[in-house]
């Protein structure tokens, strides 16, 4: 299990972080996944955690949609009414910041343009309609397959495959219009 | 490039994004994962054969496994009482055999008086 939650937590915070623009809400949601598999599935067998956190993550991402509609809901209402509390917290997308890469390219030039699709590649996801970002990800970066995708989606194959499909066009067409080829 | 390719390509940018989380973050993460596996059970094995998370092997030890435990005697004792228990009606018949082989008329036994009528006559 140690092992297991080690080799997903990253790529399930950046999923989360693509999926809600937020790096706070993305940690609360990756550590209730993982606590909710340890605590609920620890006797699964290994092959199937990666299906069960992706289906918990899922769920939690939605939960935590759900819930900010709910609130942002009831604080139009009170703004409107003249009630609420003027609080700016949740201004996100603020994820586009420089990082210190791991594996450092041998030039700076490369360095930099590495960073540049990089962060193409992440804003064109981010940039994604939710179902379309959230299929991509599970069918190519979490390598399920179709069948799978849809068990963790809660939606037939077809629509995967209709997701993944529009999802591929419209990053080959934002990447493009950037000048960047994969 | 069709769309496999296309995922095939994008996966090393999205790995590569993925290991350069910020230390802050990773900290948080690892964290979060050792908080986790606090809360992780050991799987439970019941009679050796089943094998469920330890959230469901509590349930079932809790609220299945020892009400049964506390029951199962009394139902022991239930059917042994039931297996062991005379049948009515072989009972009566051997009173009956015993009152027609006794010397005594088996209305002596229901009549209080009989014993003092036989005093008189004796």
């Amino acid at each position: 299990m140690s092992d297991f939650l080690a080799s997903v937590e990253r790529r399930a915070f950046k999923q989360a972080v693509y999926a809600l623009h937020d790096e706070e809400a993305a940690l609360d949601v990756v550590q209730d996944a993982m606590l909710r598999l340890a605590e609920k599935y620890s006797a699964r067998p290994p092959e199937e955690l990666p299906l069960l956190f992706q289906r918990i993550l899922q769920n939690a991402i939605r939960d935590h949609f759900r819930r900010s509609k709910v609130r942002s809901t009831w604080t139009t209402l009170l703004s409107a009414l003249g009630l609420g509390g003027d609080d700016d917290e949740a201004d996100p997308l603020e994820t586009l910041e420089v990082r210190e890469p791991s594996n450092v390219p041998a030039s700076p030039a490369e360095r930099l343009e590495q960073g540049q699709v990089m962060a193409a590649i992440e804003e064109a996801l981010q940039g994604l309609p939710d179902r379309q970002r959230e299929a991509f990800m599970l069918r190519y970066w979490e390598e399920l397959d179709v069948s799978e995708t849809a068990k963790v989606m809660g939606c037939s194959e077809g629509s995967v495959k209709t997701h993944c499909s529009r999802a591929v066009h419209a990053l080959a067409k934002v990447l493009k219009s950037k000048g960047i080829t994969l | 490039m069709n769309e496999r390719e296309f995922g095939q390509k994008a996966k090393p940018w999205l790995d590569r994004a993925a290991s350069q989380v910020g230390d802050l973050q990773a900290t948080r993460l690892k964290a979060a994962r050792l908080r986790a596996l606090d809360a992780y059970q050991e799987p439970v094995r019941i009679f050796g054969l089943v094998t469920v998370s330890g959230g469901t092997a509590q349930w079932l030890r809790y609220s299945v496994l020892q009400p049964a435990l506390l029951v199962l005697p009394i139902l022991a004792l239930v059917a042994a009482l039931a297996v062991q228990s005379p049948n009515p009606e072989v009972e009566l018949g051997e009173i009956d055999a015993l009152l027609l082989t006794q010397e005594l008329p088996p209305d002596a036994f229901l009549d209080k008086e009989f014993r003092e009528w036989l005093a008189k006559q004796g």
